[in-house]
């Protein structure tokens, strides 16, 4: 082997990324090291021990976990929401021709780029609104003693469902397009074949089309977790019980409290959160061009 | 039932559209509608307005441009949008796709390092971000600093519209990595080769042919980047809550400060209206220059 000399193009390449490397990882450090020091503090310090304390008191004290099931159940039926009525979407939006197509997804593109802080308030009011119904209906069915438990599910202010729902609109405008541009892909002649072989529409959704689809959904479902799990301003606003409050609301609330502040336990909690965002984040590299484009292209 | 195979297609698109188009209608477009009528009334959260919100007309909108919080609001999004997403994101994002394309070695370690900050969640970021700049001389950068002779400091209180900049540079660089490495691999090969051969020099390159080639993609970058800058909250309200004083209050956070911490929802809905506005131009130049296919 021969060593080879740099080019100065070459050095300055490896010197820019290198920086670029150390800016990019720098603040990472001191939560990982803060989640394994026995006497983590809010600053950079090498631990004098290793414990895993912190990571255990995640999930055996009531707040982490707590945190942690809630995101996971809104999350998770954010993801479930977005991909069935985005898939129905998508579908329809990638078969028709007809006029109000192409209106349609201009108005996607549009509702994209809305900021969610610039339709808080108007959104609070109405949650406020279907909360009202939906608490009228709710005491209508179910025994008083039992109408708050029922409200912390199907409620639409500090409630699951109402989070749910609003989660899932913000999210459903991307995974409108990533799938119907999929489905673009897709050739109409497979449904055709099966509707010639006698194939009824469940029948042609279940064993054509989702498989065909499948990357599609998948990429869909993947940046609406990612989006849905990082999401800090929803569940700000519309959760306010203890015993509701999401993993972003929880881990900030915790941290703002000056006086006692758990920095190991913190950052143990912060790590775990990040998980599943970056894991998805991996998985989903080779989709992200879309979100950034609009699906139009890959 | 003469309905035929078209008919029965037409309407079955039709209805799979329904349940999307029920939530976008409900939290997006309502509400989007719903910020421009409350805008024209002093809603607030507490006290006789709550109850009873009037009409106002214009006045909301008058106050608007009396008031200095506003503009000090939108001067400080401005210099955040610019800074960060137009200047620092797009800078290191470019040099680091170009530096990228080469053959180099770890390139898969410099690209995850690049997209991790992009992937953790804002609050986390808020988090890591105060060990690095709050706590005066025992935060990170007050130490890394120390090294050049600079004096400690309680950084997003010195310098808190920098610091924002940078951390928000810090979490978006991947995005214009990605973008300009898809830009850069459509310019054939072919083309680099012709300029060597000719003899030119790699600034000739970059300023000649690399930066004309790319203009569509740093014009769909700009546009989408502002966008999505603009409609940033978590990471600065976890970071700063918008202060200290004003310093770092971006739109957003004016907006929801307006809103939830002064109650006044009609005057907070007439800056989002504002916002709307704005960011509903942006999407029209958008969605042109994606030139939407049917």
């Amino acid at each position: 082997m021969t060593l080879r000399k740099f080019t100065r193009a070459e050095a300055t390449a490896y010197g820019f990324l290198a920086v670029t490397l150390l800016f990019c990882l720098l603040p990472f450090i001191w939560v990982v090291l803060a989640s394994v020091d026995p006497n983590a503090s809010l600053f950079l310090s090498l631990p004098k021990g290793i414990t895993a304390d912190h990571f255990v008191k995640v999930f055996t004290a009531n707040n982490g976990r707590r945190w942690f099931f809630n995101s996971l159940v809104t999350v998770g039926a954010t993801t479930a929401v977005v991909v069935v009525v985005g898939g129905m979407g998508g579908y329809a939006l990638s078969r028709t021709n007809a006029w109000w197509k192409s209106p349609f997804l201009y108005a996607i593109i549009l509702v994209r780029v809305l900021p969610p802080t610039a339709l808080i308030v108007p959104l609070y009011k109405f949650m406020l609104f279907a909360n009202g119904l939906m608490g009228a209906v709710v005491r209508s069915v179910v025994p008083p003693d039992s109408a708050r438990s029922a409200m912390q599910i199907c409620g639409f202010v500090d409630g699951y469902l109402g989070l749910i729902l609003v989660l899932s609109a913000m999210q459903l405008p991307l995974a409108l397009w990533i799938i119907k541009t999929y489905f673009d892909l897709t050739p109409k002649d497979y449904e055709e074949a099966a509707l010639m072989d006698g194939a009824n529409g469940f029948q042609r959704m279940h064993r054509i089309l989702v498989p065909l689809a499948l990357p599609g959904l998948g990429a869909a479902g993947l940046l609406t977790f990612i989006g849905a799990w990082g999401d800090f301003l929803m569940p700000l606003t519309f959760i306010s019980s203890a015993e509701l409050q999401l993993l972003p609301i929880g881990l900030f609330r915790a941290f703002q409290r000056a006086n006692t502040i758990d920095y190991g336990y913190l950052s143990a909690l912060a790590l775990l959160y990040m998980l599943p965002a970056v894991v998805a984040f991996g998985l989903a590299r080779r989709f992200l061009i879309q979100t950034f484009t609009g699906g139009i292209k890959g | 039932m003469a309905m035929t195979y078209e008919t029965r297609m037409a309407w079955q698109n039709r209805m799979l559209l329904v349940p999307a188009m029920v939530l976008l209608g409900c939290f997006i477009l309502i509400p989007a509608a719903a910020a421009i009528y409350i805008s024209f009334t002093n809603a607030a959260l507490n006290g006789f307005a709550a109850s009873h919100p009037q009409f106002v007309g214009l006045k909301n909108y008058v106050r608007l441009f009396s008031d200095e919080g506003f503009w000090n609001s939108l001067i400080v999004t401005f210099y955040f949008v610019f800074g960060s997403s137009i200047v620092g994101q797009f800078v290191l994002g470019l040099a680091s796709a170009i530096a990228l394309s080469r053959p180099i070695a770890f390139k898969p370690v410099f690209n995850a390092a690049i997209l991790l900050p992009n992937a953790v969640p804002e609050v986390v970021a808020g988090f890591i971000w105060i060990s690095m700049l709050g706590g005066g001389k025992y935060s990170t950068l007050s130490r890394i600093v120390g090294l050049f002779g600079i004096a400690p400091q309680n950084w997003l209180e010195s310098v808190p519209l920098l610091m924002i900049i940078v951390v928000n540079t810090w979490r978006g660089i991947a995005f214009a990595m990605i973008l300009m490495t898809s830009g850069l691999s459509a310019v054939p090969a072919e083309v680099y080769e012709a300029a060597r051969m000719d003899g030119a020099t790699p600034s000739q390159i970059f300023w000649r042919i690399t930066l004309p080639l790319l203009r569509p993609t740093i014009f769909l970058y700009m546009l989408v980047s502002t966008a999505g800058t603009i409609a940033i909250f978590g990471l600065i309200y976890t970071l700063t809550r918008g202060g200290p004083g004003g310093a770092t209050e971006i739109i957003g956070i004016y907006i929801y400060n307006q809103s939830f911490t002064a109650y006044q929802l009609g005057y907070g809905s007439a800056v989002a209206v504002i916002v709307l506005g704005v960011s509903v131009a942006i999407g029209a130049i958008y969605a042109r220059v994606l030139k939407v296919q049917v």
